[in-house]
């Protein structure tokens, strides 16, 4: 007993010191400071827990591969890929041509220029596909190409009598031709070249 | 003794203020709205945005009407090398890539559609570099959300995989950078004079020889300002000429709590954000300048084949920023996330397959304005790799 005395006047001792240094502004600020460090160490310990957490599974594949092209077929899509090119990048200048001057970005005689450019390539391009002389296989996709440079022609020319009566309302009826056209156009073309626009 | 402490520390502590706003005052060239100063080099004026002006927006914002927002799977892109998504993230080898749409519906009833998914393309799916697509107006009706009352459209950028579908709602207005449209007319017609045209935005035969090197050499598979097929800028032009296109120079602030911030080059060089007010505060989609949550919260670039890294660290700070009041990165919309619809991305853990959706996926993010719960009493959660997908009808066989 004469040992439990004095302990436990110890203990009331230190438990009053703790109150009295909970109660003094450095146990407060020494309090905060020590609270700041265990909150960086728990936030920093979750972010590490969150970063290590790996990504969803990944889906196997299960159709099969692209089967190879038999030589004569990849001859004629390596022939129709310069059209295709041309016939690409005329369309895209005459779209953007038609935004661009519809937001002021770009003359009048600007835009009859390109669409002028287009309706040649146009017509060149229509060219060039007839001289070919696709495999049967693929008979079907140059006719569907012909078909939209055939729109896109039409849609050219419906676009380009703008400059003759100056109304505007020529441009959204060229509109729905050249849309189709488009349609097409990435048919084949992601058929042709499955590459063309990869993932982005 | 203690109160001898107590004075040194009030003393530091002044010193330390003093000293920081003197420090500040370096930094910010000025305490005005001028940003001269303060805007990193090649950034154009209409791109920057001060820390300040973005808090303001969110102030703005945090007194403005709440939205509801979620997101739906337009299709997912299958066993893409991680590497090409993520340069330092090379584990596991490949991932799955989902393509996000936000779908955002403010108190009025009406729909904001951030991005529109891609255009069915029978390749995608004949090659099994695809899965999962479902049109974006059946999605919604699917997940109980009226396709009839989109009213905009907000593109994060103009790439087809996120800019298809826009003919589907005719009546919704598209909201798109002017810079995103520049900067495919000048690679259309990029000139040869000082290079050897290498860059463009579409195929083509070499400018300069005129000779046939591709594809694959040449395609413009990989060029950086590849992207944007025909068709998709097509699509644009349909909603400029039905007078349903607002072309955008920067930040615009579309209605209160619903606004875009420009990320230049944090994709394509005319990419936008989408801050929006919710609940859970502000949320900012971002399309591929976002390409990543991981990313954003582990500060790795990602979706790189047009990025300026440093405009997209620009536009990673822009989502700190505009979500540091509450739950900072955890709010920032990922276009591509690998772990969306995982709790893994906590934002989109709330997620279940789309009905009758071809196994894409929905997932919601946040309810407001006493909107009911989109996800149904028994959600098919069944897991990616056991959903089978079928390949849609589409005209051209392989």
């Amino acid at each position: 007993m004469a040992v439990g005395r004095p302990a436990a006047a110890t203990m009331m001792s230190r438990a009053s010191g703790l109150l009295h240094l909970r109660m003094s502004p450095r146990a407060i600020i020494l309090g905060l400071v020590v609270l700041g460090l265990v909150g960086v160490i728990i936030f920093s310990t979750t972010r590490e827990i969150n970063r290590s957490a790996t990504p969803a599974a990944v889906t196997p594949s299960s159709r099969p591969a692209r089967p190879a092209m038999t030589p004569v077929e990849e001859a004629f899509i390596q022939s129709v890929w310069p059209i295709h090119g041309e016939v690409e990048r005329s369309l895209m200048r005459t779209s953007l041509g038609q935004i661009l001057y519809k937001t002021n970005d770009l003359s009048r005689a600007d835009l009859k220029m390109r669409m002028e450019q287009a309706l040649v390539s146009y017509g060149r391009a229509e060219t060039s596909l007839r001289a070919l002389d696709p495999p049967a296989s693929l008979s079907n996709d140059r006719e569907t190409y012909l078909d939209a440079v055939r729109l896109l022609r039409e849609s050219a020319l419906e676009a380009l009598k703008m400059f003759k009566d100056g109304r505007e309302d020529h441009l959204v009826a060229a509109y729905p031709k050249s849309q189709e056209a488009s349609d097409k156009i990435r048919e084949v073309g992601g058929k042709f070249w499955p590459n063309e626009f990869p993932p982005n | 003794m203690i109160r001898k402490l107590l004075r040194i520390t009030m003393a530091l502590g002044l010193l330390v203020v003093v000293g920081g706003l003197g420090r500040a005052e370096i930094l910010r060239a000025d305490q005005d709205d001028r940003d001269d100063g303060k805007r990193p080099p090649q950034t154009l004026p209409s791109g920057f945005e001060s820390t300040d002006k973005l808090l303001r927006d969110v102030e703005r914002a945090e007194g403005a009407p709440l939205h509801s927002a979620w997101i739906v799977e337009s299709s997912r892109f299958l066993n893409v090398p991680h590497r090409a998504f993520q340069p330092d993230v090379g584990t596991p080898a490949t991932v799955d890539l989902p393509v996000n749409v936000g779908i955002i519906k403010g108190p009025d009833g009406k729909l904001t559609l951030y991005d529109s998914g891609w255009k069915q393309l029978a390749y995608i799916f004949d090659w099994n570099t695809s899965c999962c697509w479902k049109g974006i107006r059946d999605q919604m009706t699917a997940i109980g959300l009226n396709p009839a009352n989109v009213v905009r459209i907000v593109l994060g950028h103009g790439h087809w995989d996120h800019a298809g579908q826009l003919s589907e709602f005719p009546d919704a207005v598209l909201y798109i950078q002017k810079e995103e449209l520049k900067q495919i007319d000048f690679f259309t017609n990029y000139p040869v004079d000082f290079n050897s045209g290498n860059i463009r935005a579409v195929n083509t035969i070499n400018p300069l020889t005129g000779a046939q090197v591709g594809p694959p050499q040449q395609a413009c598979a990989r060029s950086p300002v590849c992207g944007y097929p025909p068709q998709t800028v097509q699509e644009i032009l349909g909603k400029v000429l039905n007078g349903k296109a607002k072309i955008v120079d920067g930040r615009h602030e579309i209605t209160p709590g619903l606004v875009i911030h420009p990320a230049f080059r944090g994709h394509t060089y005319g990419s936008q954000l989408l801050q929006v007010n919710t609940p859970r505060g502000q949320l900012v989609f971002g399309s591929d300048t976002y390409s990543s949550w991981t990313g954003i919260r582990d500060w790795l670039v990602a979706n790189i084949q047009q990025t300026d890294t440093i405009q997209q660290f620009l536009a990673y700070e822009k989502c700190y920023v505009l979500t540091s009041r509450l739950n900072s990165f955890n709010n920032c919309i990922a276009a591509h996330e690998p772990t969306a619809y995982t709790p893994a991305y906590p934002i989109t853990s709330n997620w279940w397959n789309i009905p009758s959706g071809n196994c894409s996926r929905a997932a919601e993010l946040i309810l407001a304005n006493g909107e009911p719960t989109h996800v149904p009493a028994n959600p098919d959660r069944t897991p990616p790799a056991q959903c089978v997908s079928v390949i849609p009808p589409h005209v051209i066989r392989p």
